[in-house]
């Protein structure tokens, strides 16, 4: 792995160097890598290859904004291949990560307290972010529509697109499923009404919707299902019957991998990664209730004071990208938002597809959200 | 905090020729050091503290640019925080029953009450350890007292994964009682894991404060009391107790006031049911509800700020009793006459030890074992991990080896910031009366106020800066860091130093002082090294806060490489694998291992 490493730096250098001198200063002539770039090459890849173009027209620092794990976490983040493709295609070009401790809202209150926002794109978005957004700065906007500047945003699904005025852009979707132990779950529970008869009584183990993502899709995927009017008297059945609502995502995956519960919510992707690890499957069962999974996509939006527009579209275009795209997936293991994107076998084996995806609109969760999500909050908490 | 540094050494240079012929600039900077030192401590505070933290109070009264006093209204008078004070503090007396009924204790009570128990089990788990570590003498004591701060700066997302891997129903505790035919035991989410997770936080505290004042107790007056007729538990209980009374409450009160204010342990060993009142501002300031956020924390910090005036009324009213330390020899480990009592109190000693071993080494190793075993067995492919990220990562990633050098420089530097500040502070409040005591809870603040506060406060104060004739100013980097770690770490030293001080002799200050001394040479000279244990204490806690602090690190390093150890273990954290972090956190734990020992060598020689 590491001598193609750097094979594959040295051919970056000598491709660069070309590019500089075709394309010097005439900045609609591309030059067309071929394949020694990459050596490792496989028949679908060359393919793509042909998307990898070196461009010159664009140059100076394109600052993205993202999460931490984007860049920082071991094996799975995208980060570094992102800006190393990137930069190899626009060789002028130098992508700055910037990953601030409170994430989006960082910029929010920066926004909110007039401070100028020197950062061109955002990476990891949800609608959640966007209705806080937009209550929270009203008429000031954070961040401007983008998807007619994008050549490639006719690829992202449909059912994906979560911004009315389409300035997050999706470029990765994941559904929010159970994942179970088949050795301690005889039979699984296909409704969300199974999950409260004894026999799971202590066996599920949910996070914080108030601090969570993936909490927080569990509670509005019950929402969804058994209704505004309804959802409160079922966490509290479900509470009596024992769930645990832990932290943070990672708390309660490990929380399962210790065998405090044999069953946890999390992504269906689960047995992508459990897959590669080695690990036995028996243990990462992915279930759907009621044939549903809710979907979360997330998405990048270009800050509305970005210097860049031009290098920020085409970093945005390029995240949509065939060969991005399928990188993205399979280091963040999560679904691809784009048709173009061919699965790669891993995932076509081992992610799972719920039947009925479903999801809350922007409109259906405006206004609702935050009286949603505390009501459950108040319902739970209070050291009973 | 160089003016601190430059006065000492003025010091320095004055001791030699003690009261000739020096430079007048230098006698009046040795006349009035502590007054320089009390006016850059007071700038400190209010820069990156007071300022901070007050524009986010403010929050609670003033919205949407208009003031208001409607949210704290709500909030006091709100059941789900206050339970039956709610409806009794908005007049509302027939609601009282139905709030009874429904929720006594709010969300308020629940977070007093599982602090109290935390603070018991605290102490209880702690006394022993200061008892064994003051009063007996065995090969690696003075190590064993240097890890007993090890737990302080052991990030919560460590202590988490070792506590849910230790104490889970298929851990190595339920493993060990199976052996012996019992368990299994369900600790896990439920208040007994917060209790005890706290207890692991705490208890060292407890016993290191405890122990600092036990060295240095006065023997000659238990033999006396002895010898005029008192029996052993006569002696300890009028003589030897009120000495460590102090010492006990003031670990007690900081205990209650940390895990009153408990949130990380609380998410994710308790699980949401248990939630904090810290959990709550938590989830309200990521939700951007800054008015109800800032009202809740408000009324945490009245109620640390309350308890910390009750105990420095009665820790006034203890100091004073003049006297020198004088501690008793201590005893070893195999008694030198065997004697049934002798025999007795080494069981315990040992069953003791035995307690020790589950709740704290218990956690920690099994933190080491997952560093080393993945889904297929034992590995070290965590550590490559750290190695290949510290030689190949890119600029935007954290590396191992910064890490560890800022946290150790950091770590530095923060001792030679908040040891003075700290120093200053004891001999300024040490004067006495209501408004010394008042003077004294302003400068104990930065322990009352939410760490969620505390950090929002920064970045939005210093972060994103103020704007000022037209320039915008901004606090970042190292210096911030230090700075902020001074101010949270300094707090310890004056609750280690400050009751020792108030213990010092008069009679002696004052004849130094007849004799032509300057204040700060009788406190050089005379004062201090009294109190050296104290000091040396106080020097060791502030090492080991800026070591593991993280909420303000994070928030002023950001764009920068000035992360820290506890830093980068968050950030190891991968799609489902705790390997990495667990690896790094094994790194933080031997470095400041390490570092500890030699601290507390180094005061050791200072103390002798």
């Amino acid at each position: 792995m590491k001598r193609r490493t750097l094979l594959k730096h040295g051919g970056t250098a000598t491709v660069v160097g070309l590019a500089g001198c075709t394309g010097g200063g005439n900045g609609g002539q591309e030059t067309t890598t071929d394949e020694t770039t990459t050596t490792e090459a496989t028949a679908t890849e060359t393919t793509e290859e042909t998307e990898t173009t070196t461009e010159t027209g664009l140059s100076g620092t394109l600052k993205v904004a993202t999460y931490s794990s984007f860049v920082d976490a071991p094996s799975s983040s995208p980060g570094a291949w992102l800006k190393n493709e990137f930069e190899k295609r626009h060789p002028d070009v130098t992508v700055k990560y910037e990953t601030p401790e409170n994430e989006l809202n960082y910029y929010i209150q920066r926004a909110a307290q007039g401070v100028d926002i020197s950062t061109d794109v955002y990476v990891g978005l949800n609608v959640d972010h966007l209705i806080r957004i937009d209550e929270k700065l009203g008429d000031r906007s954070l961040f401007a529509p983008m998807a007619d500047r994008l050549s490639h945003y006719g690829h992202v699904k449909d059912g994906l697109k979560f911004d009315p005025q389409q300035r997050a852009i999706p470029y990765d979707t994941g559904y929010i499923s159970l994942v179970y132990d088949e050795s301690g779950v005889e039979k699984p529970p296909e409704t969300f009404r199974d999950l409260l008869k004894d026999r799971y009584a202590g066996d599920l183990i949910v996070q914080n919707a108030k601090t969570a993502a993936t909490g927080r899709a569990f509670l509005l995927w019950t929402v969804n299902t058994v209704g505004e009017d309804r959802y409160l008297d079922y966490w509290t059945k479900l509470k009596n019957n024992g769930v645990k609502i832990l932290g943070s995502w990672s708390d309660a995956y490990t929380a399962y991998e210790n065998g405090e519960a044999p069953m946890v919510v999390s992504y269906s992707t689960d047995q992508v990664y459990a897959n590669r690890q080695n690990k036995d499957l028996t243990k990462h069962q992915v279930g759907f209730l009621n044939d549903q999974g809710y979907a979360n996509p997330e998405g990048m939006a270009k800050f509305a004071d970005t210097d860049n527009p031009e290098l920020a579209a085409a970093f945005m275009d390029f995240l949509l990208s065939k060969r991005a795209q399928k990188k993205i997936a399979q280091l963040n293991v999560q679904f691809p938002a784009t048709d173009w994107a061919p699965l790669s076998e891993e995932f076509q084996k081992y992610a799972k597809t719920p039947k009925n995806p479903v999801t809350f609109t922007y409109e259906e969760l405006q206004g609702n959200l935050d009286s949603w999500v505390d009501s459950w909050a108040r319902e739970i908490a209070g050291g009973q | 905090m160089t003016r601190g540094e430059e006065v000492g050494g003025e010091g320095d240079a004055a001791r030699r020729d003690a009261r000739t012929d020096r430079p007048a600039p230098a006698r009046w900077v040795e006349r009035h050091a502590i007054s320089i030192l009390g006016v850059a401590t007071a700038i400190v505070l209010a820069v990156v503290f007071y300022y901070p933290v007050l524009t986010v109070f403010a929050d609670a009264v003033r919205v949407g640019g208009e003031w208001t006093g409607a949210v704290v209204r709500g909030v006091l008078t709100d059941p789900f925080y206050f339970g039956v004070l709610a409806p009794i503090l908005g007049g509302d007396f027939g609601a009282v029953a139905e709030v009874a009924a429904e929720s006594p204790l709010g969300l308020f009570g629940f977070t007093a009450f599982q602090a109290l128990l935390s603070t018991v089990a605290s102490v209880l788990l702690g006394l022993p350890g200061a008892y064994v570590l003051s009063r007996y003498e065995f090969p690696g004591r003075r190590t064993l007292r240097s890890l007993t701060i090890l737990p302080f700066v052991m990030p919560s997302i460590m202590v988490a994964i070792g506590f849910v891997a230790f104490f889970g129903t298929n851990g190595p505790l339920n493993d060990l009682l199976a052996l012996f035919g019992l368990g299994p035991v369900n600790l896990l989410f439920t208040l007994e894991a917060i209790v005890v997770a706290h207890a692991f936080y705490n208890a060292p505290l407890v016993a290191r404060v405890t122990t600092a004042a036990w060295e240095s107790v006065d023997a000659r007056m238990v033999e006396t009391a002895r010898s005029l007729g008192a029996n052993p538990w006569r002696a300890f209980r009028d003589v030897l107790a009120p000495q460590l009374l102090p010492a006990v409450l003031t670990g007690a009160l900081l205990t209650f006031v940390f895990t009153f204010m408990s949130f990380p342990i609380v998410l994710a060993l308790g699980g949401f049911q248990l939630a904090t009142v810290e959990v709550w501002v938590y989830s309200l300031v990521q939700e951007l509800e800054y008015a109800e956020a800032a009202t809740l924390a408000v009324a945490e910090t009245a109620v640390s700020l309350a308890l910390t005036y009750a105990y420095l009324r009665y820790e006034a009213r203890q100091s004073g009793g003049g006297r020198a330390a004088n501690p008793p020899p201590r005893k070893r480990l195999l008694p030198d006459s065997p004697s049934p009592l002798a025999a007795f109190e080494r069981v315990g000693v040992f069953a003791y030890a035995a307690m020790v071993a589950v709740v704290f080494v218990g956690p920690i190793a099994t933190m080491v074992a997952e560093s080393v075993t993945g889904p297929s067995g034992f590995t070290l492919r965590y550590y490559e991990f750290l190695v290949q990220r510290q030689v190949e990562g890119a600029s935007f990633q954290t590396k191992p080896g910064v890490a560890v050098r800022n946290s150790l420089l950091f770590g530095v530097a923060t001792l030679l910031v908040a040891l003075p500040m700290g120093v200053t502070v004891s001999v300024l409040t040490s004067r006495g009366g209501r408004a010394g005591r008042l003077a004294d809870v302003a400068a104990m603040a930065p322990l009352a106020v939410s760490g969620v506060v505390v950090g929002l406060g920064m970045l939005r104060g210093l972060v994103f800066g103020v704007e000022l004739w037209g320039h915008r100013l901004q606090v970042t980097g190292p210096v911030a860091i230090v700075a902020a770690h001074g101010v949270a770490a300094y707090p310890f030293v004056v609750r280690n130093v400050a009751p020792l001080l108030g213990g010092v002799d008069r009679s002696v200050v004052e004849s130094a002082r007849a004799l032509g001394a300057t204040r700060v040479r009788a406190l050089l000279d005379v004062e201090l090294p009294l109190v050296a244990s104290g000091v040396a204490a106080g020097a060791a806690f502030a090492f080991a806060i800026s070591i593991g602090e993280f909420d303000s690190t994070v928030i002023l390093a950001t764009g920068s490489s000035s992360y820290t150890m506890p830093v980068a273990v968050e950030r190891y954290i991968g799609n489902r694998t705790l390997g990495p972090a667990t690896a790094m956190g094994t790194v933080l734990l031997v470095v400041t291992s390490l570092s500890f020992v030699v601290v507390d060598r180094l005061g050791g020689r200072w103390e002798a």
